[in-house]
């Protein structure tokens, strides 16, 4: 595997299980991810990818296994007799501060102009000063290509636009780790490539990205690692290389025989 | 006596009298309606709480307060409730009446506009790190805004007219001011007809003033477009 080592795995989740209701969409998910690391999560609809991404960052409850972001039980603080217990929502929120995420509706506040987008968490989450945050932003919104749609609202933008500006607004809290839930899935095609090279500008950057995306090309230009999700476990996890010339397991091989 | 009277006509239409009355409408509205967004919100936030300890009193609140009526209400704030010791003035018990009677239909109003909000931004809120009073007050609830402003505004006229109810536990607003005039000077038809001017006057200065409020809040949803355009999208 070619994986950058790190001592510690900045994402780690051990035997994760998740219900929703009698449906048992994660069955024993089993991934480390290091820091600096883009990982790639693939598989068909329904095999529970977006799902164990939500648990990453507690927007979805886990009904077992355990999770760990830069250290800490997402969800959960460890009592010193070793038992975890939950954590109020306003703590929560806080954990969330390490993680970045950004939907595949883009899910920008519409009431808000795109720099007020990007500013609003830093000035009363982070309690930055408007001034620092505006020019941060503004910062942000250069390196998205953006700089002349500051005053524009969301309303205003399209599709590219949009995500491109997501993305944005998740890096203007400085995450250590970026999550990406099928950026360019609700994409049309010809805006797919400008918020592709976003990320791939991010990932040469060292930041760590988890990204379920069936973007093959994105997979073998970024990732370090592609793992195959289907069913509610990870089947196959290996180097871009590997995993599309030579995957090992049948339903692998399926899957890419569908898609590619 | 004459069947109508244009000289005490015009004499009511500018008595200060009356225009006092005026005033008391205005600010007894606009202070019920302040009452009221916040004993809706309140228990509109109870109402959508999972704990079901927190919902019960405000599915009570707006049970009992929805299912009796504004003038019983009043009438047993002003003129029962001493009975048992707890005596109210008139501007306390018209203030409490029409500001929690009106709570109770604002909350599910409020309740709507926040169940209006997609669910995404509530994940998206809550991804960037927002607790629930950020998320609601900067995300939720300025789109919530948008449903519950039209709805409020609406209230707000109804509640121009309701604020006659006070009348009845001698508050002396517009229709209480009219209803004394007539006993002094017996001219009735001339005394509501400008009474009924003055809260068509009142009315319709609100809807203007209801459709610039609502202009603001549709600001980023509709393109700026002719008049027209905007007419036809608010349709749809």
């Amino acid at each position: 595997m070619n994986m950058k080592e790190g001592p510690q795995p900045i994402v780690e989740a051990v035997n994760v299980h998740k219900y929703f209701h009698d449906n048992h969409v994660l069955r024993g998910v089993n991934l480390s991810i290091h820091e600096r690391e883009v990982i790639v999560i693939c598989g068909p609809s329904g095999s529970g990818k977006s799902t164990f991404l939500r648990c990453l960052n507690h927007l979805e409850k886990i009904d077992d296994g355990r999770i760990r972001v830069c250290g800490h039980y997402v969800g959960y603080t460890e009592r010193k007799d070793g038992h975890l217990v939950e954590l109020r929502e306003s703590e929560v929120a806080k954990q969330r501060l390490s993680t970045g995420m950004v939907f595949q509706h883009f899910d920008l506040f519409p009431h808000l102009t795109a720099l007020e987008n990007i500013t609003v968490a830093p000035i009363y989450v982070l309690k930055q000063s408007e001034k620092d945050a505006k020019d941060e932003a503004h910062r942000l919104l250069k390196r998205v290509g953006l700089s002349e749609k500051a005053d524009h609202y969301p309303g205003q933008l399209s599709g590219g636009q949009k995500q491109r500006v997501a993305i944005a607004r998740a890096l203007a809290m400085n995450p250590r780790v970026m999550l990406f839930d099928e950026p360019t899935s609700a994409l049309d095609p010809e805006m797919i490539g400008e918020v592709l090279d976003v990320m791939l500008d991010l990932s040469k950057q060292g930041i760590t990205m988890i990204v379920v995306s069936h973007e093959m090309g994105f997979a073998r230009a970024a990732a370090q690692r592609v793992a195959f999700m289907e069913a509610g476990t990870i089947i196959e996890e290996a180097s871009p290389a590997e995993f599309f010339d030579s995957p090992k397991s049948e339903r692998l091989q399926q899957f890419l025989r569908k898609i590619l | 006596m004459k069947a109508w009277d244009w000289e005490s006509f015009f004499e009511y239409l500018f008595s200060p009298y009356l225009l006092e009355g005026v005033w008391v409408t205005i600010w007894l509205t606009a202070a019920s309606l302040l009452i009221g967004l916040v004993c809706g919100l309140i228990a509109a936030l109870l109402r959508i709480s999972k704990n079901p300890v927190l919902q019960m009193p405000a599915r009570l609140y707006i049970w009992i307060w929805r299912g009796t009526p504004l003038l019983v209400q009043l009438i047993i704030l002003y003129t029962g409730l001493p009975q048992i010791g707890i005596r109210l003035s008139v501007i306390q018990s018209a203030l409490i009446g029409l500001g929690v009677n009106e709570g109770a239909y604002l909350s599910e109003i409020i309740r709507a506009g926040i169940m209006s909000v997609d669910r995404g931004q509530f994940n998206a809120a809550r991804a960037l790190g927002m607790n629930y009073r950020v998320m609601m007050r900067r995300i939720i609830l300025p789109q919530a805004a948008r449903i519950i402003v039209p709805e409020l505004g609406n209230r707000f006229n109804g509640l121009l007219k309701f604020s006659s109810l006070a009348s009845v536990i001698s508050l002396e607003e517009l229709m209480r001011r009219a209803q004394m005039l007539t006993q002094a000077k017996f001219r009735v038809l001339e005394i509501f007809f400008v009474a009924s001017i003055y809260y068509l006057i009142l009315t319709t200065i609100w809807g203007i003033a209801q459709a610039r409020i609502e202009d603001y809040f549709e600001r980023g949803y509709s393109q700026k477009n002719s008049g027209k355009t905007k007419r036809l999208v608010r349709a749809a």
